[in-house]
């Protein structure tokens, strides 16, 4: 499975977004907001499941916030992060 | 002592869901036993179990702000929201309601999820959303949340005697005027961990009826919540009132209760307490159990609470199946006493006594 796709289903799973599928998540749409509707406590949460589901440690606040912007912009960020 | 008013009742278990399917299950003498999986490492273990569902949560909170809130919550929530709507006070100004809740385990299957994952996975990826519904006064604080309720809230954990000690707090609240109104209940949760624990506590078990006064072991794991809006005692419609909760040490086996009470003994099928609630009751008296309706779990106190108010309501006494040593067999029979006694025991000599009664309806 792709980083995106893992990711889209780590979302719908692992944040209870039950009335949505993965496949229904725009990859372009923001996470926060009105994108996807996440909100700060998703950002914790979301933090650890990268951890846990790549081994990637967000540390700087800054970087996250860039990281978080969509399911591109996150999967971008591990994909860099994984290759360097 | 001051008496308070049952204004409203709100519960979920295996039953069904609110006070008429309460009252339907009371009516029928049965409840709806279905089962619990548990993993262990020999094996799955197929328990007979009375679950909760929560899907009608949903009628109250949009499911989106409900993701975050696990299965224990859930059913504390809905209890809550079934007595509020209950006893007429859904979209009102919550803002001297208190609540408390009484639970016997907590949220086990959160809890011990959150300790798996700082097990498997370290404790940098412990979720933040299990440790939130983990901590002792999740459920209280996701009513409080959602309702907008300003008072105190409050969990209070005592294992069989959790249900007594929290009405204390709340008739204590009623009395100082510290509230105008109390949401009072209990949750217990059917998990994997309780299963372990029954299964090693008793084996094997078939799926047959609680039996509570039988003598032997036919306990049933039940999970789910029931709650109680709580008001000081006034003349506006209620369905009883709540006149005495007494705890202490019972040594000397028999139990005094004023008056000539139904006795609604917490008997739930656990062999060890069987000969001591036998004991307890003076001769001749009217029992009932409750217990094959929602099964065996330290909530049960509160949904005994529940039954009692509708048959104090009803003026009529529900008939238990398969509760060999109740006397109430057969078809509901008129109550025919002003009050019912709520008797429940634990451990080597604790017991809890609440009196419930129609006076001044």
């Amino acid at each position: 499975m792709d980083t995106k796709n893992k990711l889209k289903r780590i979302l719908v799973e692992d944040l209870n977004l039950e009335e949505l599928t993965p496949e229904e998540i725009d990859d372009s749409a923001p996470l926060f907001g009105d994108g996807l509707g996440l909100d700060s406590l998703d950002a914790v949460e979301l933090v650890v499941l990268v951890q846990k589901h790549f081994g990637i440690e967000i540390k700087d606040m800054e970087e996250g916030r860039t990281a978080f912007q969509s399911v591109n912009a996150l999967a971008a960020y591990i994909e860099a992060r994984l290759a360097a | 002592m001051m008496r308070i008013a049952i204004k409203g009742i709100g519960a979920v278990g295996g039953f069904g869901c609110g006070a008429a399917d309460l009252a339907a299950a009371l009516a029928r003498g049965v409840g709806r036993v279905t089962g619990l999986v548990v993993p262990t490492a020999q094996g799955e273990l197929q328990l007979p179990a009375y679950r909760a569902e929560t899907e009608r949560l949903e009628q109250f909170v949009p499911k989106r702000a409900l993701r975050r809130i696990d299965h224990y919550s859930k059913m504390a929530l809905l209890g809550a929201y079934l007595a509020l709507e209950d006893g007429g006070l859904l979209g009102s100004d919550l803002s001297r309601l208190g609540v408390v809740v009484a639970s016997g385990y907590g949220a086990t299957s959160t809890t011990f999820a959150f300790l798996d994952s700082i097990i498997g996975d370290g404790d940098i990826c412990a979720s933040p959303t299990h440790f939130a519904n983990s901590v002792h006064n999740a459920a209280a604080a996701n009513i409080s949340i959602m309702l907008g309720a300003k008072g105190p809230s409050l969990t209070v954990s005592q294992f069989d005697m959790s249900v007594p000690s929290a009405l204390v707090t709340a008739r204590l609240w009623l009395a100082e005027a510290r509230v105008d109104a109390v949401l009072f209940g209990a949750v217990d949760e059917a998990s994997d961990l309780i299963g372990y624990l029954q299964h090693r506590r008793c084996g094997p078990r078939h799926a047959g009826a609680i039996a509570p006064l039988a003598g032997g072991e036919s306990s049933v794991i039940g999970e789910g919540s029931a709650f109680l809006l709580l008001t000081r005692k006034d003349d506006t419609p209620s369905y009883c009132s709540i006149d005495a909760v007494e705890t202490g040490s019972l040594y000397h086996g028999e139990y005094s209760a004023p008056g000539d009470p139904l006795w609604l003994l917490g008997a739930d099928g656990r062999r060890e307490l069987c000969a001591r609630y036998r004991a307890a009751v003076p001769a001749q008296s009217r029992v009932a159990c409750y217990a094959p309706i929602y099964g065996s779990m330290p909530a049960a106190g509160a949904f005994d609470l529940a039954a009692a108010a509708l048959i104090l309501r009803s003026g009529r006494a529900y008939p238990i199946a398969g509760a060999a040593g109740c006397d109430m067999h057969g078809n509901a029979v008129p109550l025919e006493t002003e009050s019912i006694c709520s008797l429940r025991l634990a451990g080597d000599n604790e017991y809890a006594a609440v009196t419930l009664s129609r006076r001044g309806e």
